[in-house]
């Protein structure tokens, strides 16, 4: 009995914090933005770009996504309160908050009537804000940004924290301080100089739940369509980027190490079933003797068996199931990760043991019911 | 009367071949319904090897076995069960109940392998123990017996299905003085009553309890009489 509650109850607790592994990994691949998916244009294969309602287009025929945004990058100078500091404006939509690791601290995300507009509004980093004018709460103020020779003026319409870039750069840009802000990329085209309809060749999908196959096999036809460039092989599509992948890959081997572990287990869980099934025939040798010279059949005491070893490894299984689901609790807060209990996964194992149980027991059961009496009688 | 068992010119053989022992050599047996036999013989004297034959238990080499009329001689290992389960009712010296089962549980037994209703069986284990004197033990375990009342409730288990036969190896075997008289005054109650009693020992002062004395060595019968001494 031990040894198949012990058994089933390592099987669950493995499997149940092997499910809390994957669940903890995937919000934390929610939340810094994992889940989208980069659509951009061959440029050796056309020279083709996306206009500004093209992408409204795309945008509207995808379902099942929070939106899409290109991502262009400006490098411009900003004369500031602490001296003149360089400056990445990223040009995008407003899905773009999507992105992840954007936090508002003060005021508010462009929006989308801000990119339909071409309003130059942008959104700065913590540091940028302290940078350009001392202080964080910079919301409704204005600057002016020096970029190829144009300088545009800019109106703060939010502030976010600083995330893992602004770090970067603060470690790493030395003596010369690099900014980050963020703005609709209209805007950015026009202050710039550019062409708002002829200088996009790509952009990101953002996917609000995890129907990433679904939006991957859709977006291709739809960008292709809108695009007019069929059967052209021109449009690159990549799920997401290489941290999800590799992650995804680590998440397939944890799982197939999980289940070899768990199919190990209900493996020793049923040859301990057999261990107890034989020691107890072995035990009960004069007990069968006696019921076969009461007139047991064999088939009566081969079905004794059988049931005792099925009640034997059922109740084993609900007491193991209870056990397991306890100490993968216990590790599941120690260790961080969220405890998800699937109920088929509870009623595969015991069932499995239970079966396992029965294919296990059939030899010792055999044996007892093919005992000679007068043998059996004999045994102390 | 009536022949319930006939055994003719039976043979059983170990070890066939050069050191082959013959637990019974040539053995010729008739027992008519309602009798109260004794076979007595020493250990080795072959009276085992006849009592598991009589019982079903075991096959003869050669000759045969006629129970009821029937051939039970070359039988599969079930048919043998379900013989041994319609016509005999073991009394075993070392009792033979199960342990873990309460008496009245261990009466039914026999009953649960007919296929007897539950509310059938306990009625009839019920009376049964009534019948040995254990009213009030019914929902004890064997060990919180003494020996005597164990033998009774195993007993009650051989006659709870009315079996025409009861076989009784060596019954008072293990048993004290005391319990030996009672067990001895059940059994020839049941002779009374009208069953065929056969009851297998090593013991003079057991045997000349019944009324037909069969003396067994060497695998052979050496005598068969009435039993002068037989008081009812």
């Amino acid at each position: 009995m031990l040894g198949i509650i012990i058994g089933i109850a390592a099987v669950l607790t493995v499997l149940i914090i092997g499910d809390g592994m994957k669940a903890t990994v995937n919000s934390e691949m929610d939340s810094i933005g994992a889940t989208s998916i980069s659509v951009s244009l061959d440029n050796t294969k056309t020279d083709k770009t996306i206009t500004k309602q093209q992408l409204r287009d795309i945008e509207n025929n995808i379902e099942g996504i929070y939106g899409i945004s290109p991502s262009t990058t400006d490098f411009g100078t900003v004369v500031g309160r602490k001296g003149t500091v360089d400056m990445y404006m990223t040009g995008g939509s407003e899905s773009m908050i999507e992105r992840g690791q954007i936090k508002m601290v003060h005021g508010r995300y462009f929006s989308r009537s801000d990119v339909d507009e071409d309003k130059r509004v942008v959104v700065l980093s913590q540091t940028a804000a302290d940078y350009i004018f001392g202080y964080e709460e910079v919301v409704g103020e204005t600057f002016e940004m020096d970029c190829y020779g144009l300088t545009s003026e800019f109106t703060v319409v939010g502030i976010r924290e600083d995330n893992t870039m602004d770090k970067a750069y603060a470690l790493y840009g030395g003596d010369e301080v690099i900014v980050m802000g963020e703005a609709p990329f209209t805007a950015v085209a026009d202050s710039f100089g550019y062409d708002v309809d002829s200088y996009i060749s790509s952009f990101t999908i953002y996917l609000d739940s995890v129907n990433k196959d679904e939006v991957l096999s859709r977006a291709r036809s739809v960008v292709e369509n809108i695009l007019g460039l069929r059967g052209e092989n021109a449009v690159k599509i990549s799920s997401g980027s290489g941290f999800d992948q590799t992650t995804e890959s680590i998440l397939n081997i944890i799982t197939s190490v999980v289940a070899i572990i768990a199919a190990i287990s209900l493996l020793v869980g049923g040859i301990g079933v057999m261990n107890i099934m034989t020691v107890s025939v072995t035990e009960r040798t004069r007990e069968i003797g006696i019921r076969k010279s009461l007139g047991a059949r064999t088939s009566s005491i081969l079905t004794q068996f059988l049931a005792e070893a099925a009640i034997l490894t059922f109740t084993g299984g609900i007491i193991g199931m209870a056990f397991g689901m306890g100490i993968s609790f216990v590790i599941c807060r120690i260790v961080d990760f969220s405890f998800v209990v699937r109920p088929e996964l509870v009623v595969l194992v015991v069932a499995i043991s239970t079966a396992i149980g029965l294919f296990f027991g059939i030899y010792p059961a055999k044996r007892a019911a093919k005992l000679d009496p007068i043998e059996a009688l004999r045994t102390e | 009367m009536k022949k319930l068992v006939e055994i003719k010119d039976v043979c059983k053989i170990y070890n066939p071949g050069e050191n082959e022992v013959r637990a019974l050599n040539h053995v010729t047996l008739t027992i008519g319904e309602g009798e109260f036999v004794a076979i007595i013989g020493q250990s080795g004297s072959g009276k085992s090897t006849l009592m598991n034959m009589l019982g079903c238990l075991d096959t003869p080499t050669s000759g045969k076995y006629f129970l009821h009329g029937q051939d039970v001689s070359h039988m599969t290992d079930d048919e043998q069960s379900d013989v041994r389960n319609r016509e005999i009712g073991f009394i075993f010296q070392g009792f033979n109940l199960i342990p873990s089962l309460t008496a009245l549980e261990n009466v039914e037994l026999p009953l649960i392998y007919r296929g007897v209703s539950k509310k059938e069986r306990e009625r009839l284990a019920n009376s049964a123990l009534n019948s040995v004197g254990l009213e009030k033990r019914k929902t004890h375990k064997p060990n919180e017996m003494s020996g005597g009342q164990q033998q009774r409730v195993a007993i009650a288990r051989a006659i709870a299905q009315a079996p025409p036969i009861l076989l009784a190896d060596e019954p008072t075997g293990n048993l004290d003085t005391a319990s030996t008289k009672e067990i001895i005054r059940i059994i020839k109650r049941l002779y009374h009553e009208g069953r065929t009693v056969i009851i297998i020992t090593h013991d003079p002062g057991i045997a000349k309890q019944a009324k037909r004395i069969i003396t067994i060595s060497d695998g052979m019968i050496q005598s068969d009489i009435i039993n002068p001494d037989y008081k009812e």
